[in-house]
Formats: C-alpha cells, sequence, structure tokens
C-alpha cells in the first residue's frame, strides 16, 4: 500500500510540474460558458434582443412618411428598433454587412393616396441571412398599416379636405369655409378620444407559470446549469491525459525497468486508477470553484455534489483505465480518446441541452457519463439526493473498473 | 517553382497518411454530420415557433361583441381555440369577461388580460399579440366611423374596415427566391469550424510528433531544404482542409440539398481559410511538445472562433459588442463571406475584403510559422 501511494504523490508532483495541458483543458469550460452565457443570458431588460436595425427608403418624402418614421420613435418602440433614413442601394449594403435586419419602403405619393383613402403598399425588405428579426419588424409594419389604414378611414372627409388644400394654390383656398370643416373635425376628434383616452380595449401582457413549473432563469442559472456539462467534458479531457501515462510508460520501457523494483503490478494498477481519480476530483472541485467565483453558479448541497463529482471521477478514470489497457499503443490512444470523448460530450448534452436534441440523441446520451452526471447535477441544485445518477455511475464504473485492473495487469505484465 | 515536385510529393504522401488513418472518417464526416445535423434541426425550428400560432380564449361574454372581436382576430397565422374555463394548459390565454360588450356599448375603457406561459415560443406570442392590437385598432376605426349613433346597434349596420395601408414582405432582388433551409446554415458552420479543429489538431500534433521522432531532421538527408520541408507541410495541411471541406460539401449537396450560392466562389472562400488554419496548425505543431497541449489549443481555438464566427448561432442575435470583437476570429470573415455568396448572390467583388483578411492572416502566420518551424527540438 505504502508504494501505491509513493507512486501516486510521484504521479501527481509530475503532472503539477508540467500543468500546462491540464490548464488549457480546465480554461476551455470556462471560456466556452462565458461565451454563451454573454450571447444567451437574460438581460435585467425586458427585451433580450439587440435593436433591430431598420434601414427606412423614403420615396414620399411627405406627412404620412413621416408619421411612419415618427412611430418608429415611440417610447418604447426607440429600445427595440433602430432606423435609419437612407436609399435602397445603402439599405443593400448595410444589408449585405448585416447592419440591416430590413428595408421599409414607403411608395411615391403614399401620402397622396392615403388622403385619397387608395389602397397603397408598404414593402418590407427582410434581410435574407437572418432568421428572427425580420420578421419581427414585418409584424410591427403590418400593425402599423392597419393603425393608419384606421385612422384615414375614421378622419376621411378631413382626409379629403387636407388632399384638396395641398394641391390648391394659397390665393384659391376658400379660407372662410373651412371653419365648418374644423368644426366637425373637432366633433370627430372629441368622439374618438372617448375610445382611446382610455383605451376601449387594451390588452395586458404577463407571463404565467404552469403548475410545478421552474421558475424562468437568470443568468446565474444559466452559468450553473451550463457548467456541470462543459466540466464533465473536460473532466474526460484531462483525466484521458492523465491515464495514457501507463500507455507511454509501456511505449518507451519505463514500466519493464519499473517492473525490476519491488513494486507490484496491481499497486501500479490501483495507483494510476487511484491517481485518475483523485486528481479528476481535484480538477472538477477547482472548475467548481472557479464557477463559482467568476460566473456565481451554484451546486446545491455540497456534500451531494462531492459525492456526484466522485463517481464521475471514478467512473471516468476506470473507463480510461480500461481504454489504456485495449488500445496498442500512444498513437492509437491520442486517435480514439477525442472522437469518444466528444461523441459521448454531444450526445450526454455537455454540448447542448439535451432536451433541445433530437429523441434518438437523446436516448444515445443515457449511455454517456455526461447524461447522468448532468442529471445528478440537476437533481442536486434542486436540492435532492442524486440517487440514480449517482448508482449508475458508481455501478458502471465499478464493473468498467473490475474489467480494467486485470486488464491492465495483463498489459503492464508483458 | 525548383523543389515544388518534391514538395508536393511530401504534402500528398501526408495526405496520404491522414486518409489511411482509422478515425478520419470520424473526424471529417461521422462526428461533422451529426453537428450538422443537430444544428440544422435547430435552426430549423427556430425557438419552435409553430407555423401557426395558438390562442386560447375563455369568451364569457354576455354580448354579441365579444364573437365580433375574435372574428377580427381570426387569421391563417393564428389558431383560435374556444373553451369554456381556464384550462390548466395552455400557451397563451385570453379571458374575454362577462361584461365585454356592456363596457364596449358604455364607452367604458377596459383591459384583457394576454396570459402567456413561460417558456412557450416568444415568437407566438408576438404573433398573436401583434394579431389582438391589429384586432383593437380595426374595431376602435369602426367605431370612430360610426360616431356618434347607438352602439347596441353598430353590429346590425356599419362601415367594414378596409385595409387600405397595406404590406408586402419579400427578399431583395438578386438574393434569395425561398427561405433558406436549416441546413444552409448549419452545413457552412460546421465546414469551418471542423476545418480549423482537424487541421490545427491533426496538422499540429503529425508536425510535432515528425520533429520528435526525427522524421523531419531525417528528411533533411533528402534533397530537400528546410524550407522545402515548411513548405511541404503547410501544403499537406492545407490539403487536408480541402478534403475535409470537400466531404462536407458533396455529402451537403447529396443529403441536404446545400446550396452555397456561387459553389466555385465558397471553395475559394474555404480554401484561403484553410491556407490560414495550416499555417496556424504548423505553428502550434513548432511549438507544443505535448499532444494534449495542441489538442486542447486546438479545442480552445475552434470552439472560441467558431463562437465568436457565427458558426453556431445567427450573428443577428449576438450583442452589438461581441460581433464587433468576432472580426478577430477568422472564422467570422470566413462565414460573412460564405453568407455573401450564399444568401446575396453575392460576387468576387463583394467577397474581396474578406478574401483580402484570410489571405493577410494566412501570410503572417505562414511568415510566423516559417520563422518558428524547427527540425529538431
Amino acid at each position: 500500500m505504502r508504494r501505491l501511494f509513493l507512486v501516486l504523490g510521484s504521479d501527481v508532483r509530475r503532472h503539477l510540474k508540467s500543468p500546462l495541458a491540464i490548464v488549457i483543458f480546465m480554461a476551455i469550460p470556462m471560456v466556452m460558458t462565458a461565451l454563451i452565457g454573454i450571447i444567451f443570458a437574460p438581460k435585467a431588460e425586458q427585451t433580450t434582443l439587440p435593436p433591430i436595425p431598420v434601414v427606412l427608403v423614403d420615396h414620399d418624402k411627405s406627412i404620412a412618411s413621416r408619421l411612419v418614421l415618427g412611430a418608429f420613435d415611440a417610447d418604447q418602440l426607440k429600445k427595440m428598433f433602430e432606423v435609419t433614413v437612407a436609399d435602397e442601394a445603402e439599405g443593400r449594403r448595410r444589408m449585405e454587412k448585416g447592419r440591416a435586419s430590413a428595408i421599409l419602403i414607403v411608395p411615391e405619393k403614399f401620402t397622396l393616396d392615403l388622403l385619397d383613402g387608395k389602397t397603397t403598399t408598404l414593402t418590407v425588405v427582410k434581410n435574407p441571412a437572418e432568421q428572427f428579426l425580420p420578421d419581427v419588424v414585418e409584424e410591427f409594419v403590418a400593425t402599423m398599416a392597419v393603425m393608419l389604414s384606421g385612422a384615414i378611414q375614421a378622419f376621411e372627409a378631413e382626409a379629403k379636405g387636407i388632399r384638396v388644400l395641398l394641391d390648391s394654390p394659397v390665393d384659391l383656398i376658400p379660407w372662410e369655409t373651412l371653419g365648418p370643416e374644423f368644426g366637425k373635425a373637432q366633433k370627430k376628434v372629441v368622439a374618438a378620444s372617448k375610445y382611446l383616452n382610455p383605451l376601449l380595449i387594451g390588452i395586458k401582457a404577463e407571463e404565467t407559470r404552469a403548475p410545478g413549473a421552474k421558475p424562468r432563469f437568470t443568468r446565474r442559472d444559466l452559468f450553473s446549469i451550463m457548467l456541470p456539462g462543459m466540466a464533465v467534458m473536460f473532466l474526460l479531457f484531462i483525466v484521458q491525459t492523465l491515464m495514457r501515462d501507463i500507455i507511454s510508460e509501456r511505449g518507451d520501457g519505463k514500466l519493464r525497468r519499473m517492473m525490476t523494483t519491488p513494486l507490484r503490478p496491481m499497486e501500479l494498477v490501483g495507483a494510476r486508477l487511484l491517481g485518475g481519480w483523485v486528481m479528476g476530483l481535484v480538477v472538477l472541485l477547482v472548475m467548481v470553484a472557479v464557477g463559482t467565483l467568476i460566473f456565481g453558479a451554484y451546486w446545491g448541497n455540497f456534500g451531494y455534489f462531492l459525492l456526484l463529482g466522485a463517481a464521475v471521477s471514478f467512473w471516468t478514470a476506470a473507463f480510461f483505465g480500461l481504454f489504456g489497457a485495449l488500445v496498442r499503443n500512444r498513437n492509437q490512444a491520442g486517435a480514439f480518446s477525442a472522437p469518444i470523448i466528444l461523441a459521448f460530450s454531444l450526445f450526454g448534452g455537455s454540448m447542448m441541452n439535451p432536451e433541445a436534441m433530437p429523441k434518438a440523441f437523446r436516448a444515445i446520451g443515457v449511455a454517456t457519463p455526461n447524461r447522468w452526471f448532468i442529471d445528478g447535477a440537476a437533481l442536486v441544485r434542486d436540492g435532492r439526493f442524486p440517487l440514480v445518477p449517482l448508482l449508475i455511475l458508481l455501478a458502471s464504473g465499478l464493473v468498467l473498473a473490475a474489467l480494467a485492473a486485470p486488464a491492465l495487469r495483463r498489459r503492464i505484465s508483458v | 517553382m525548383k523543389g515544388a515536385p518534391r514538395v508536393l510529393h511530401v504534402a500528398w504522401n501526408d495526405l496520404r497518411i491522414m486518409v489511411g488513418d482509422k478515425v478520419f472518417l470520424f473526424w471529417t464526416l461521422v462526428f461533422p454530420m451529426l453537428f450538422i445535423v443537430l444544428f440544422g434541426l435547430l435552426y430549423k425550428s427556430s425557438d419552435s415557433a409553430p407555423a401557426v400560432a395558438e390562442l386560447t380564449v375563455v369568451n364569457l361574454d354576455q354580448g354579441r361583441w365579444g364573437a365580433y372581436f375574435l372574428d377580427k382576430v381570426k387569421s391563417p397565422a393564428v389558431d383560435l381555440k374556444i373553451v369554456g374555463s381556464e384550462p390548466a394548459e395552455y400557451n397563451r390565454l385570453i379571458v374575454l369577461p362577462p361584461d365585454f360588450s356592456a363596457k364596449i356599448e358604455a364607452k367604458r375603457g377596459q383591459t384583457l388580460a394576454l396570459k402567456k406561459r413561460e417558456g412557450a415560443s416568444t415568437q407566438a406570442a408576438a404573433r398573436v399579440e401583434t394579431r389582438l392590437y391589429q384586432a383593437i385598432a380595426r374595431m376602435l376605426s369602426e367605431l370612430i366611423l360610426y360616431g356618434e349613433g347607438d352602439l347596441s346597434k353598430f353590429l346590425d349596420r356599419h362601415a367594414e374596415f378596409r385595409d387600405i395601408v397595406q404590406v408586402k414582405s419579400g427578399f431583395p432582388e438578386k438574393t434569395v427566391t425561398v427561405v433558406p433551409s436549416g441546413f444552409d446554415h448549419s452545413i457552412p458552420g460546421t465546414t469551418v469550424q471542423f476545418i480549423m479543429m482537424m487541421v490545427i489538431i491533426y496538422g499540429g500534433i503529425t508536425v510535432m510528433e515528425d520533429r520528435k521522432t526525427g522524421v523531419l531532421a531525417r528528411m533533411l538527408f533528402s534533397p530537400l531544404t528546410k524550407g522545402q520541408v515548411f513548405r511541404a507541410k503547410l501544403l499537406g495541411r492545407w490539403m487536408m482542409g480541402l478534403v475535409q471541406a470537400l466531404i462536407l460539401i458533396v455529402v451537403g449537396k447529396i443529403f441536404f440539398k446545400l446550396n452555397l450560392g456561387n459553389t466555385p466562389l465558397s471553395l475559394l472562400v474555404i480554401a484561403v481559410f484553410a491556407m490560414a488554419m495550416a499555417a496556424l496548425s504548423v505553428f502550434i505543431g513548432s511549438l507544443c511538445t505535448k499532444e494534449d497541449m495542441i489538442i486542447g489549443l486546438a479545442v480552445l481555438l475552434a470552439n472560441i472562433f467558431a463562437g465568436l464566427g457565427g458558426c453556431w448561432w445567427p450573428s443577428e442575435i449576438v450583442p452589438r459588442g461581441v460581433r464587433q470583437v468576432a472580426m478577430i476570429s477568422p472564422a467570422y470573415w470566413a462565414m460573412d463571406a460564405l453568407h455573401k455568396l450564399r444568401f446575396f448572390q453575392g460576387g468576387f467583388r463583394d467577397i474581396l475584403p474578406n478574401l483580402g483578411v484570410l489571405a493577410g492572416l494566412a501570410v503572417l502566420l505562414g511568415f510566423v510559422s516559417a520563422r518558428f518551424f524547427k527540425v529538431r527540438d
């Protein structure tokens, strides 16, 4: 046993001397979490989308087109849209550079057609490279069109009066007859104000939660959900790096030299498996600590999480122990390990929320440690004991260790 | 070019070794395909917005105005589900109170609560909300037009709302005619990401291994100079990137009807991008002494560049500041050029700035990697 711990201590010291690869693997989940967090984390403000850039092409250059422009300038919409008045060529240039989600074209004679009560068309040209924002612009313009149509119909007679005024030279306008017309308009405005102030029918949108549904998550929640998946993915990379010692030592003859000492093969196997397990757990805990400090991630009951972390580290050490016994040389190990880890991570939910994945992907994910660790971490966060994930990781880890130990012993003895 | 055949011979040999590798198929085809399918399906069902947005309605109104209002809400894009009482399960719900009609006829303002379930599609919710506002605007216009008359007789005779201002929407001329599929977004993104990942990992590790095992030093006993060995390694890694891209594009065309816009120009963009990555791989392979370090660096760089460069998600949803930072990513310039070609039917002139940046990067990285390239540790 003493010799086992001597080997373990020596391994730890050796890895601490050149920790760069491990540090890089520990940095990756943090960088990835930060990047995804910056982009997708819910913001404090209501709108989660950046302002939508819209180019307004005004071929009308009259009252109605200014009304359209003004509509985008309303208090709440100012944050939502960013309108630039330009020509179509400039709009297209902006679109190609990703600086316009849509171009809104106000046609020539828009104001005159409206005043005449003639049907007229606003054109929304959508950025073909974008998927969401152009539709928002289209919906908004459709609503604005309804409002304009309504206003024109309600004040049809007055609109026609304005039309006459626009067409006539000032000296031909019968100013004396305008008084009664303004009177009629005033009556309509007064009547309209009864419906508009306060609004006859208003809508108040509110978010509700289905019974038993979890509350909407915050930025901190997002980090807490993401980090376990990222951490387990890079734990696999790190433990694989540590466990590869056996293969390289077999290749360069170190193992044979070690076997000339009183060290027994099973002691060396035990030291390597224990080393992978303990160092894996330490690395995981460092990632947890850094995640907590930088992102404020929460993990739930620390005791439960420690158990889960120990189980997944054990599983990983046992798996790569067996893997090391099965591959022929270092090159083969290098070639196969990364694809295996990436496949585990893709199907197991480290790269994407399992709920968003196709059913087939989710079914395969059940066979990965990532999935059970992620599920277990979610249970711990919810304040529950991760019994099923823990049992599955421990049971399958024990089977792997039971297969790995004799296989490794055989490879070491050769 | 004196010695070019020898350089080509060594590069070709590197490529041959790579293609013969057991996991070549995994890195070049299987794993990228999984990514393409996953992200393609995600893009396709973006925000899981259904084609028709559902609105559950509890109409308790004791008059006729409730039904009239709902008639105005009806649209091909909104599916009204009328129920007797508030159900436990719904995505969006609106309740018309018993005195809905009475309040309208008395010209008293009222506010209807639109309940939206957390987690339900926000796009569908926005569509429903917009439709409700449009219905209200239509009704109010008719009421104003109706004037001061008795509102209890309004529904029997009134002027109908006319859509005087109509809205036409479409894509710019000479761009796309149909909405691009999810795979049109995911295949270029995955191709760019995996060129980075595979070329840096494979290319870097083999340069390092060849140096450590003395293969590079032994090559100098042949008529090759150190410069030619460097060029051969660079060329070999560039060809790796090209082979990877060609495989994914061909598979994308056959199975996912991938449309790249101008295919030769898309290949040119990928070729210049792959050259920059080849130079980076030789540089990393020359600097690093451990395989794990190269894998770590490759995964780190490829993921950061892919995330920033728009390989994983549409850049429109990315905050403006991040979009500015994204310009440091070579993937950004490649993806931007591919977007111009695919979505705007762009030509050579349109992608010239992108090609310039990528070529500049390739030259810079090529120069740096040549400076650090060594045949012995």
